[in-house]
């Protein structure tokens, strides 16, 4: 299921809401449990047995973990470690990445594995991240074994924040799960946090990013340098605007069910640097990334070849974890290469620079990142890559360039001003009773321009199908 | 915030949702929707049958594979309590927004509504050539072809400035160099444009006016060599059956602030026209439904324009009495067709109306049993490049 259908605000959310306050604290977490795996399986009720096994084989492991520790057989718990991280990233492997590396192989001439077109179990990068933090956590003391396999079951599969993120660590999120209390002041955060993400995603990410799909399906031929760049921002608007959307969402969701899930986006293009945008984009997965690649394989306390190595391999899992192809890897290695540059290179200087040319470089990268994300076919990439840079089989201009500016001006500049914390901070100056007084207005016409455009929407992708 | 305010705030939200979600339960669904014109989706049903062990391990049921579930996201959709109004808030926004187009309609000058006209799968285009050569080749009588441009090519000068819009004439031109054995009505192309100035569209509807049917109709007979017998405007008195009549662009933009069209007929409908509707009863038994040139109980629904000829139907043969001796014309055609053949009347003894949606007959046969003079392959452009029912006049 996905949030923003009229189904989830309107049907299911409310019933889960209603039987949640209905129910006895200490059973809220089985009944979060059985709404959480309708809420997984509403697609494909079958992958709620993957469900099971996941959940099944990490909460034995987290005890088998701290039993070998207790008894200090610290080989016997790093082995227990190791085979569950080895099961999650096979089930992450076989779902997501089989298909790959048979057509890869299958490429070369080599194609002794069949493609098997399997449905990717959706959300699966999320919570194989989240059981792998578990062992891994209990493996280093941050966190007990839970005893409860109703609660670990809660913690894995909470809908909130299961097929989108933020990717919760299990040591963050251990004493929530175990006890929670319910304050009205969290609910209330909780439904403006809602609100605001959902209007992020319904009425600026699917709105522009209608631009972006005529952009994108448009044929070289046709491709104007002006069009290309137009097409690339609406992308990073859509993708920002729909991830950070899904994230607030999330914490929204979390919040009016007692949870405190941290943000995961803080003003990405507003960065100076690309280590500052990825401080800034993402970060329930960068730091996932930090803490549980990044720093075992030595971290940046090591000589400079070893933090290339490290910082390379880092960005390569990264780049690879936002999909199955080749132009991922392609993705993650450019900002690999990039983050070595300015860790070892250019990162002084560039603080050096005034304020403008630094937002400007970090926004150029990003942007020609996004194209290199965004389009997955490397047959199409190299004409939009070039088109950007000048080389456009249709010249620079057109009248159609100038149709969607009117068109979608509006809309890109208030992308643009809601991409800054202009807004929030205008939002504070305010007088105390102004802003009670605005605030349910708001939120009740965010909700009803928000539903208007679900009762007629004809474009409202899920974009992480493919995470 | 205070925890008075909190709790404000939060029975707020919950009570719109809790709103929302009785309004969703109290409120009778509807069938089909007036302003959309077209069926609604209805309540998904779920048997025990679909739960089956059996069908889990095969991947089948409504329920393993998530089909009740979407039919069920879509059937809450459809039934959202005050649609039509959400809806039209959509367009409204996307307008205020600074957008000239919703859902794939453009909006334009003189409050006139415009369907997009995107460039078409050419492979698609050069099929449908085929089958149409291929059936001229075998037909054993003259074949006709014609494409009618639509406002996105005649009235291009009301769309937006810089509105991409792709050229309905190159399928044309594509079809004069593909169909050796077709005879080309291409005087469409310019007697149309020709009269741009005129209301030869309707403005919240995708077809052409019967005034725009009457041009459509002095550029076929041009082209059918009958130009001599051409019936002047003049003759015709104009009669407004409706000035209310809100089409389909209207519904699928969700612009509610133009005004309706006017809908105007010409030629009167006589006692020697009958027109008959060959269609099946429940038993599949052989029926000839009456109708008639204009069915004005249409002009009570939404959907008026099914006003001529009594709308969609698979095979509809007028006959003209005192014309015997006039030839017989088949007409494969379109919905376009419907508001042209009360001028095509004073010319031909007999006018057969196939609709290959519906109709899968061999229209060769068809040809030879009924002994057809001339056949004419009439659809406007957004029709032929899409349709997929074009195969069948091969067989």
């Amino acid at each position: 299921m996905v949030f923003s259908t009229l189904f989830f605000i309107f049907t299911y959310f409310p019933i889960v809401l209603a039987l949640h306050y209905l129910c006895p604290v200490k059973w809220r977490n089985g009944l979060l449990l059985v709404v959480n795996l309708i809420f997984y399986g509403w697609k494909k009720p079958a992958y709620i047995f993957i469900m099971f096994a996941s959940i099944g084989i990490d909460y034995v492991h987290g005890l088998l973990v701290e039993k070998a520790k207790s008894q200090g057989n610290d080989r016997r718990a790093r082995r227990y470690v190791v085979q569950s991280v080895v099961f999650n990233l096979a089930l992450l492997g076989f779902f997501k990445y089989w298909d790959f590396i048979a057509r890869s192989l299958a490429g070369l001439g080599l194609g002794f594995m069949p493609v098997l077109g399997l449905e990717l179990p959706v959300g699966i990068s999320f919570y194989t991240f989240q059981t792998m933090s578990y062992t891994i956590d209990v493996y280093r003391g941050d966190a007990k074994a839970q005893r409860s396999i109703v609660n670990f079951g809660t913690f894995v599969t909470l809908f909130p924040q299961l097929i989108a993120g933020p990717i919760l660590k299990y040591k963050d999120l251990a004493d929530q799960i175990d006890e929670r209390d319910y304050p009205v002041e969290r609910f209330a955060a909780g439904v403006q946090i809602f609100t605001v993400g959902l209007a992020k995603k319904v009425l600026l990410a699917n709105n522009i990013g209608a631009l972006w799909e005529v952009y994108k399906a448009m044929p070289a031929a046709s491709l104007t340098t002006a069009g290309a760049w137009l097409g690339v921002v609406a992308f990073a608007f859509q993708l920002y605007f729909d991830f950070s959307g899904y994230s607030d969402m999330a914490v929204g969701l979390g919040n009016m069910l007692g949870f405190e899930f941290t943000g995961n986006f803080n003003y990405p293009y507003t960065a100076r640097s690309i280590t500052d945008f990825w401080r800034r984009w993402h970060i329930s997965l960068s730091s996932w990334f930090r803490d549980y690649l990044y720093f075992p394989l030595g971290g940046s306390r090591v000589g400079k070849g070893r933090l290339v190595f490290n910082l390379l391999v880092v960005w390569a899992a990264t780049g690879i974890w936002h999909g199955a192809n080749w132009n991922f890897l392609l993705w993650g290695l450019y900002y690999g290469i990039l983050l070595v540059g300015e860790k070892l290179l250019w990162g002084e200087g560039l603080k050096k620079l005034p304020a403008p040319v630094q937002h400007g470089y970090t926004l150029l990268i990003v942007l020609v990142g996004w194209a290199l994300f965004a389009i997955e076919d490397f047959a199409a990439l190299g004409p939009y890559l070039s088109a950007m840079f000048g080389f456009a089989a249709g010249g620079l201009w057109n009248g159609a360039v100038g149709y969607y500016l009117r068109s979608y001006g509006v809309v890109l500049v208030l992308a643009a001003l809601a991409s800054t914390p202009l807004g929030a901070k205008s939002w504070e100056k305010l007088p105390q009773k102004g802003k009670a007084v605005a605030l349910p207005l708001l939120m009740l016409f965010a909700l009803a321009l928000a539903t208007a455009y679900l009762v007629d929407g004809t474009y409202n992708p899920f974009l992480y199908f493919q995470f | 915030m205070n925890k008075r305010y909190a709790r404000f705030l939060s029975a707020l939200f919950c009570s719109s949702l809790a709103l929302v979600f009785a309004a969703n339960a109290l409120t009778p669904d509807k069938e089909f929707s007036q302003v959309e014109n077209r069926t609604l989706a209805q309540r998904p049903k779920l048997t025990w049958g679909d739960l089956a062990p059996k069908n889990l391990l095969e991947d089948k049921g409504a329920f393993y594979t998530g089909s009740f579930m979407a039919d069920y996201e879509r059937y809450t959709t459809d039934q959202f309590p005050g649609r039509d109004g959400w809806v039209a808030a959509k367009a409204w926004s996307e307008r205020l927004m600074g957008k000239r187009e919703n859902n794939g309609i453009y909006f334009c000058d003189d409050a006139t509504l415009i369907s997009r006209f995107d460039e078409p799968d050419w492979a698609k285009v050069d099929k449908n050539l085929g089958y149409v050569e291929k059936f001229a080749q075998s037909a054993g009588v003259p074949v006709y072809f014609g494409l009618i441009p639509t406002q996105a090519y005649a009235w291009k000068d009301k769309l937006p400035a810089g509105a991409p819009n792709a050229d309905q004439k190159g399928v044309a031109d594509r079809a004069g160099t593909a169909m050796p054995s077709v005879k080309l009505a291409q005087s469409l192309w310019t007697t149309l444009p020709g009269h741009a100035g005129e209301d030869i569209f309707y403005r919240t509807d995708h077809h052409w006016t019967s005034l725009g049917a009457y041009y459509g109709y002095t550029a076929l007979m041009t082209d059918l060599g009958m130009a001599d017998e051409i019936i002047p405007l003049e003759n015709y008195t104009k009669t407004t059956v409706s000035d209310e009549f809100y089409g389909t662009l209207f519904s699928t933009s969700g612009v509610r602030w133009v005004k309706p069209d006017e809908m105007d007929t010409y030629v009167p409908e006589t006692e020697n026209i009958t027109v008959v509707s060959k269609t099946y009863d429940a038993k599949g038994n052989p029926v000839d439904e009456p109708r008639q040139l204009y069915d004005e109980s249409y002009l009570e629904k939404k959907d008026k324009y099914s006003m001529f000829l009594g709308g969609q139907q698979s095979l509809g043969v007028v006959k003209i009495a005192g014309n015997e001796g006039k030839p017989k014309l088949l007409l494969i055609r379109d919905s376009y067709s419907d508001s042209l053949v009360p001028f095509l009347t004073p010319h031909f003894s007999e006018i057969h109306l196939v609709d290959l949606r519906y109709n899968k007959q061999s229209t060769r046969e068809y040809i030879a049993k009924n002994g057809i003079d001339l056949a004419v392959v009439l659809y406007s452009v957004p029709n032929f490049v899409s349709d997929s029912n074009l195969v069948w006049l091969g067989k």
